[in-house]
């Protein structure tokens, strides 16, 4: 009995400050959810997003023009982009605006140049009624590294007010035709800072992240059939995976393992495997008839989601990660392809095919709750969750090529991050590391 | 049954019209076997030092089967053209359609009459779909052939499949005849050095 109430009273003490904190959040909540509908841009969203003021940094000394974008702006595109956020743009601090739009915060800075290509960028977020400093930082970076500070300051507002990681300092992989043969490049998430990271002749596709980003796992037709490779992101070094299987794609990354799920071609058939990228040992998950195509994992790699044609045409079905308790997911249309589940659990997004046009919809894992993201926009396809489950990127051809968009998880927001060429299959990357120790952080 | 009837007769018909038109070919396919020996022999006669007449015997030998490789590239190539013929799928379908079948007779045809071709049978999707399903339907359309050209007489050791699901359209863009063009199994055969 003693234990009971010794228990109790330990809940107790280790709940007490949770309420608070709770009961804090949910105050904000409510007032920011009050002035939502001023907000025309955000439409059928039913996201409350935080208005939160954005002023242009002050320039100290030194030349800052050679930067493509202001800090400011990179963080208003954060901002705007993080699901979480509408930015308040105001070319100085003015509390008439920021008390009207209702933003509560405002996020400012300054850039001083410190040696040659060398700057101090200091970011501040204030409170704007009282204009007390809630939160700043200062970093001594080189020139081209201010962009990618800027997005490490946004994640930690992102802390600061959300209490939730933010995915501003994270990346894409997806697909681009470079002379006409397709390649896998990697970017910011944003899009900017593109960088190629395959040269063949041959075509190169599918690119999903190692667990911890540090590879490239894709899909390379250089031996004339579609093959796994992992690229080291840092020393370049390339190796085939898996070649016990004369072809294989469809790559999914273990979030827990790092190990990498595969479809592999034997007889004509499909396939579903588990390979170990370090040893090259495989294992077959799935048996059936049908091909199986594909794969995703949940969150904590306990499930399997998946495609088969068992019943004539691709719909999506999830099974245990042993290939055990297989059940179908969708019901609705005749072609539901690539599943992926969402970071929190809850749901899946996936590509439907109705009337020769492909679009992104959501449901909840039993297949219930359908919605659908987009629509008579072209073909929208090969959805990708952010780490942090607000977002989903996706490729459309909706202007004519084919580019790659980000949209909140509801599908409003709509932003295209790409622009020319052809830009398709985008894989969000993991979390980074918490801290990135490679700014070097100057004292308050 | 009757499918296999009409499969038999379909087949017949097809082997007496390939061996009409096979027979223009196949002189070029031999010719140089005979010439080898008899320049050999012209130059063994005559009568100089016996290392001269080896460096001679070896060159001769050497431009002989550069000769046969030349020949022999020459006829991959011209078999190439003639199996340049593409097997067509309806949409999301790799059931074989009657032309399909008929083609692949033919096709069947060459490949018991040449032992040493052997063939890539490579399968193709239109635009519409995933990249991943269209690899696997890739796949079904080429294994598709395989198993007709198995069930031919053709022994599967001689044939390699591969998907290239959409990332291979022999037509650009999104017409409905494009994608029919697209929605294929090829064939790439090589004869055997």
């Amino acid at each position: 009995m003693w234990l009971h109430k010794e228990l109790f009273a330990m809940f107790e003490r280790m709940t007490k400050p949770f309420y608070f904190s709770f009961l804090l959040l949910f105050c904000t909540t409510v007032s920011f959810a009050s002035i939502d509908t001023i907000d025309v841009d955000v439409g059928i969203s039913v996201f409350k997003t935080m208005p939160i003021g954005v002023v242009p940094f002050t320039e100290g000394s030194g030349d800052f023009s050679k930067q493509d974008e202001k800090p400011h702006e990179v963080i208003e595109r954060d901002f705007n982009l993080s699901g979480r956020f509408t930015a308040v743009p105001s070319s100085k601090f003015d509390l008439v605006k920021f008390s009207r739009e209702r933003a509560k915060f405002y996020v400012t800075g300054r850039l001083d140049q410190v040696a040659e290509g060398r700057v101090k960028l200091s970011c501040y977020l204030y409170a704007s009624q009282t204009k007390d400093l809630v939160f700043g930082e200062s970093y001594v970076v080189a020139m081209k590294d201010v962009r990618r500070t800027v997005h490490h300051f946004v994640d930690k507002v992102i802390k600061q007010l959300w209490g939730e990681q933010g995915v501003a300092s994270t990346q894409l992989a997806w697909v681009s035709k470079i002379d006409n043969v397709k390649q896998v490049v990697i970017a910011d998430y944003d899009g900017f800072n593109r960088r190629q990271l395959t040269y063949d002749t041959s075509i190169s596709m599918m690119p999903v992240w190692s667990l911890g980003n540090a590879d490239i796992i894709f899909v390379s037709f250089r031996n004339g059939k579609s093959q796994l490779f992992q690229k080291n992101l840092s020393t370049g070094k390339e190796k085939r995976l898996f070649p016990q299987h004369a072809q294989t794609f469809s790559p999914a990354v273990n979030p827990v393992t790092g190990e990498i799920l595969y479809a592999g071609i034997v007889d004509g058939k499909s396939d579903l495997y588990l390979g170990d990228p370090n040893t090259n040992k495989i294992q077959k998950i799935s048996y059936s008839k049908s091909s199986q195509v594909s794969p995703a994992w949940s969150p904590y790699a306990s499930e399997i989601l998946f495609s088969s044609d068992r019943g004539g045409s691709p719909q999506i079905y999830v099974m245990g990660k042993d290939g055990s308790d297989v059940r179908r997911v969708t019901f609705m249309g005749r072609y539901n392809e690539r599943a992926s589940w969402s970071p929190e659990g809850d749901r899946i997004v996936y590509t439907s095919m109705d009337g020769g046009k492909m679009n992104v919809y959501t449901c909840a894992i039993d297949g219930s709750d359908i919605t659908q993201l987009t629509s008579n926009a072209g073909n929208n396809e090969h959805p990708t969750w952010s780490p942090d489950g607000m977002l989903i990127a996706f490729s459309s051809d909706r202007t004519g090529s084919h580019q790659i968009y980000i949209m909140r998880k509801d599908g409003s927001n709509v932003t295209r991050i790409t622009n020319g060429g052809d830009n398709t299959s985008p894989t969000w990357s993991w979390y980074g590391k918490n801290e990135d120790n490679t700014l070097k952080k100057e004292g308050k | 049954m009757m499918k296999k009837m009409q499969l038999v007769l379909v087949t017949a018909l097809v082997t007496v019209a390939l061996l009409a038109c096979a027979k223009k070919d196949e002189p070029v396919v031999n010719p140089t076997v005979k010439e080898a020996p008899a320049t050999t022999k012209n130059m063994s006669s005559a009568d100089s030092a016996a290392a001269a007449a080896e460096r001679e015997r070896l060159e001769s030998e050497r431009l002989a089967a550069e000769r046969l490789e030349a020949e022999r590239a020459k006829v991959e190539a011209m078999i190439n053209k003639i199996m340049s013929d593409e097997v067509y799928f309806d949409f999301d379908r790799s059931e074989l359609t009657a032309s399909a079948k008929e083609l692949l007779t033919q096709v069947g045809d060459i490949l018991l009459k040449e032992p040493r071709f052997t063939i890539t049978v490579a399968g193709h999707t239109d635009a519409r779909g995933t990249e991943d399903y269209n690899m696997t339907l890739g796949s079904k359309r080429s294994e598709k052939v395989k198993e007709f050209l198995v069930a031919y007489g053709v022994s599967s050791s001689r044939m390699e499949t591969v998907s290239y699901g959409k990332e291979n359209p022999k037509v650009e863009g999104q017409s409905e005849e494009a994608f029919a063009q697209n929605r294929r199994a090829n064939f790439k055969v090589n004869i055997k050095k």
